[in-house]
């Protein structure tokens, strides 16, 4: 409930310094690749040079002979896994899959897909082994896009791959792993009812979440079997518990420190070199640290999927949606796990459609495995519905503002999984934009303006805090959620204001996997929320000890003491003339009255409230080159209450630009061979400083009423809609509809092109 | 406290896996474990795919599959499937 009102809020709401930014900008922040151990060995990974191949042996006896090389492992040090799924659906678990993407067993089925490791006591040692090591490949076909690899003679990366979803089971194996449907109401009597109905196919390209700081990971196993990890992570009890499944060990055996964390985007959230570092580790009896490299990350850790989709949409003419279908392929790497589900669940969520079907199918090929991604999925099945919207609500001649508004989920409504919609905040973020000055703004000469909505669920689950008191009354706030985006000031702030206290006073960590309860990763825009809930808890429980401690003081019932501004006070006169007792008194006698004032609390959070923005943004085209500029993007955000609007805003920013590059140059590029072509920020165009301009960031304030201080997800929600809204801006400059990503220049001149010859 | 009947419903992949197709079901519960004991009791197994494998969205708010999470007077509960964020 939302306890306190927020015109009382001391210090939720402000902006104080973060703390972890002085480590940060001095570059003292100790990331994955920083921590140095004494005698540690330097692993390698050798990873596949072929898209697909039948490894058919590996013999690393020439490169165990060379002088410092310590051991080499390959998949025969793994144990091997049952084939099934274990797990929910969409994030089910299948650790023959697992394990054989941590390191190849039969098969390399991406470039860059590891195949074996090595530890040497340097770097110049480990590369010369890799050269020796002689591995014999089959080279085989391979597929590498998405409707190629779902085509019925396409080369096959599982002999015995049944779709799942389809009844009867088909008898003929392909690479579509599953196929979902979602549907609701009678599609062909909505589709009947509509006056104008728009369909259209489109593309997206693979996408990586470009963190800037590499994978990085050390390892150390003692000779007892105890094991430790320091990764750069965000989930290490994720970490933790896979890595421990994987190699057989006891989850209580090992224990994972995550770093500081340059950048996740859910790209670390899956296990890629903890497992090899441990194995490592324990054959050589020292510890290993392995730091991919930039290329290493982009040829083998998770891009987000590509996609290749299908949307019909049908409208009365006086803009009210009837139907709406889609159809959407997504590319779930070399092992099956798209976000395809999350994509169907979302592509219709923010309009009251009575009429609507999302299909799905999870396809695999010669790529590197899709992890999550901001979103993940949502943003994909979002650039095709609201492209076609756009066309829509062109047609019927309605402001897009205004269609969107007439069609806008609000609560009551029913989504295509079944439930009624129970939160509001969509239709917020369109007035806000609505009433923004500069959507009426003039546009110049190839300049266009495009509006776009997203929607996101956002996260709940298990999160674990905890509060001590130090012997000055300083406090110390530690929880089990990795701080990616802020969340050390946010839970610090909470517990300021639970507490009565001046947020200086607090500091705020994040503690490792023997030092604080289980919690969920860090995405899915659930710490906030989650994680809040359990610092909020906590820091009543500590209240409510220092109430009592009060009381002992006193002489009193713990009833007639209350906490006012961090300090204990007597409920009334008829409880006595007492001098309030500050944090710091009580703190000092924290011995006489019972020992040390600490707190914990852990919560599995339910009644997280859904993330919806609108967006618009003006784009100009030049006519010659076919380079689109950005000149004004405004994105409005339902933020339920904003704890540290500066990082809410910084939220924002972040999930635009990197919509922005997805939109207008990010993509893997593969040869004929299949091999990546431009694995590098050379190459890989990730939108710099001139590409972007000033985002203005619109929080739109819904509290929800299940968080203490009213906090929703901000995360990942704002990378929802650029694309779609920059191809309707595209598309309201020009006069062409662009329909595949990335509208790169090339992609823009031929469009052009088309318009000449028309 | 009296118990209520809650409006039950699941996905359509999980009725075709383990209920021969039955999406819907009226259960007298007064909490979430109540709902998982009586479909379990109808369907022997469902009770553990369902703690395990879904969400849960009562009166259209998502949780967290939970024993106590109470449902008010005619609750709707649809078990989704579990999600996942970046």
């Amino acid at each position: 409930m939302n306890d306190i009102a927020p015109s009382r809020f001391k210090w939720v709401g402000t902006r104080p310094v973060r703390p972890d930014g002085v480590p940060k900008v001095t570059g003292r922040a100790m990331y994955g690749a920083d921590l140095a151990m004494a005698g540690a060995l330097y692993g390698k990974i050798i990873r596949s040079p072929h898209a697909h191949a039948r490894i058919r042996g590996i013999d690393a006896s020439k490169a165990l002979k060379l002088p410092g090389v310590k051991a080499v492992v390959t998949a025969a040090d793994f144990p091997d896994h049952k084939f099934e799924y274990v797990g929910p659906e969409r994030v089910a678990q299948n650790l023959w899959h697992v394990t054989r993407n941590i390191i190849a067993r039969e098969k390399a089925l991406y470039e860059g897909h590891p195949v074996a490791a090595i530890a040497a006591t340097d770097k110049a040692i480990a590369e010369e082994a890799a050269a020796l090591i002689d591995i014999d490949y089959e080279v085989l076909p391979h597929v590498i896009d998405v409707d190629e690899a779902m085509a019925p003679d396409a080369p096959l990366l599982f002999e015995d791959m049944i779709t799942r979803g389809i009844e009867p089971a088909r008898s003929k194996p392909s690479n579509i792993s599953k196929r979902l449907e979602f549907t609701l109401g009678d599609l062909e009597q909505g589709f009947a009812e509509a006056d104008i109905i728009v369909e259209k196919e489109f593309k997206t390209a693979a996408v990586h979440q470009a963190y800037i700081e590499p994978h990085a990971c050390a390892a150390r196993v003692d000779a007892d079997g105890q094991a430790e990890i320091w990764t750069a992570t965000q989930g290490h009890f994720g970490v933790r518990a896979l890595t421990a499944r994987l190699l057989g060990m006891n989850i209580g055996d090992l224990r994972v420190t995550p770093s500081e964390i340059g950048g996740g985007f859910g790209g670390k959230i899956p296990v890629y070199l903890e497992p090899i570092a441990v194995a490592l580790s324990k054959k050589t009896g020292r510890a290993v640290k392995i730091v991919m490299s930039r290329d290493e990350v982009f040829k083998a850790t998770g891009p987000t999927s590509g996609a290749s989709m299908r949307v019909k949409i049908g409208a009365k003419k006086d803009g009210t949606i009837t139907a709406a279908d889609g159809v959407f392929k997504f590319q779930a790497g070399a092992f099956p796990g798209s976000p395809v589900m999350n994509a169907c669940l979302c592509a219709f969520a923010p309009y009251n459609i009575p009429n609507a079907r999302s299909v799905g199918y999870d396809v695999v090929s010669n790529r590197p495995k899709a992890s999550a991604y901001r979103a993940p999925g949502s943003p994909i099945s979002a650039f095709a519905v609201e492209s076609a919207l756009d066309i829509l609500a062109k047609k019927i001649g309605m402001d897009p503002l205004q269609f969107r508004l007439k069609n806008a989920a609000r609560p009551g409504t029913t989504m295509i999984y079944g439930p009624k919609m129970a939160h509001g905040g969509y239709v917020e973020t369109l007035e806000a934009l609505a009433n923004h000055p500069a959507y009426k703004a003039p546009l110049g000469a190839n300049q266009g303006r495009g509006v776009a909505s997203g929607y996101w669920f956002n996260g709940g689950g298990e999160s674990s805090a905890s509060i001590q008191v130090n012997e000055d009354g300083t406090v110390t706030v530690s929880s089990g959620s990795v701080d990616i985006g802020g969340s050390r000031a946010s839970m610090a702030l909470m517990a300021a204001e639970t507490l009565g206290i001046d947020y200086r006073q607090i500091r705020s960590i994040v503690a490792d996997t023997a030092s604080i309860g289980f919690t969920n990763p860090t995405g899915g825009s659930r710490v906030t929320f989650a994680t809040g809930m359990a610092v909020v808890e906590a820091s009543r429980r500590i209240v409510d000890e220092l109430r009592a401690r009060a009381a002992m003081i006193w002489e009193v019932d713990v009833d007639g003491v209350v906490w006012e501004d961090g300090q204990a006070k007597p409920a009334s006169s008829n409880v006595g003339d007492f001098a309030p007792l500050s944090l710091k008194e009580l703190a000092a006698k924290k011995a006489l009255t019972g020992g040390p004032l600490t707190a914990s609390a852990a919560v599995n959070a339910g009644g997280q409230a859904p993330g919806f923005t609108t967006q618009f943004c003006d784009v100009e085209v030049d006519p010659e080159t076919g380079k689109v500029t950005v000149l004004r993007f405004v994105a409005a955000q339902d933020v339920g209450k904003a704890i540290h609007p500066s990082y809410v805003e910084g939220q924002i920013q972040g999930g635009v630009t990197q919509g922005i590059g997805w939109a207008l140059n990010e993509e893997y590029i593969y040869d004929k061979e299949g091999r990546l072509d431009n694995a590098g920020f050379l190459d890989y165009r990730v939108p710099v400083a001139p590409d972007v301009p000033m985002i203005d960031a619109v929080l739109v304030e819904v509290p929800n009423p299940a968080h203490p201080y009213g906090a929703k997800g901000v995360g990942e929600v704002n990378i929802v809609p650029p694309m779609a809204a920059i191809a309707n801006a595209i598309d309201n400059a020009i006069g062409r509809r662009l329909t595949e990503l990335p509208m790169s220049p090339p992609k823009v001149r031929a469009a052009l092109d088309a318009a000449a010859d028309d | 406290m009296p118990e209520t009947a809650a409006r039950v419903v699941l996905s359509s992949g999980f009725s075709r896996r383990y209920t021969g197709g039955v999406r819907e079901f009226a259960i007298p519960a007064s909490n979430l474990r109540g709902v998982i004991k009586a479909l379990d009791k109808l369907y022997p197994g469902l009770g553990a795919h369902l703690e395990e494998e879904t969400t849960v969205a009562i009166d259209g708010e998502i949780h967290e599959i939970g024993y106590l999470q109470p449902l008010r007077q005619d609750s709707e509960v649809f078990f989704i499937p579990k999600l996942e964020g970046g």
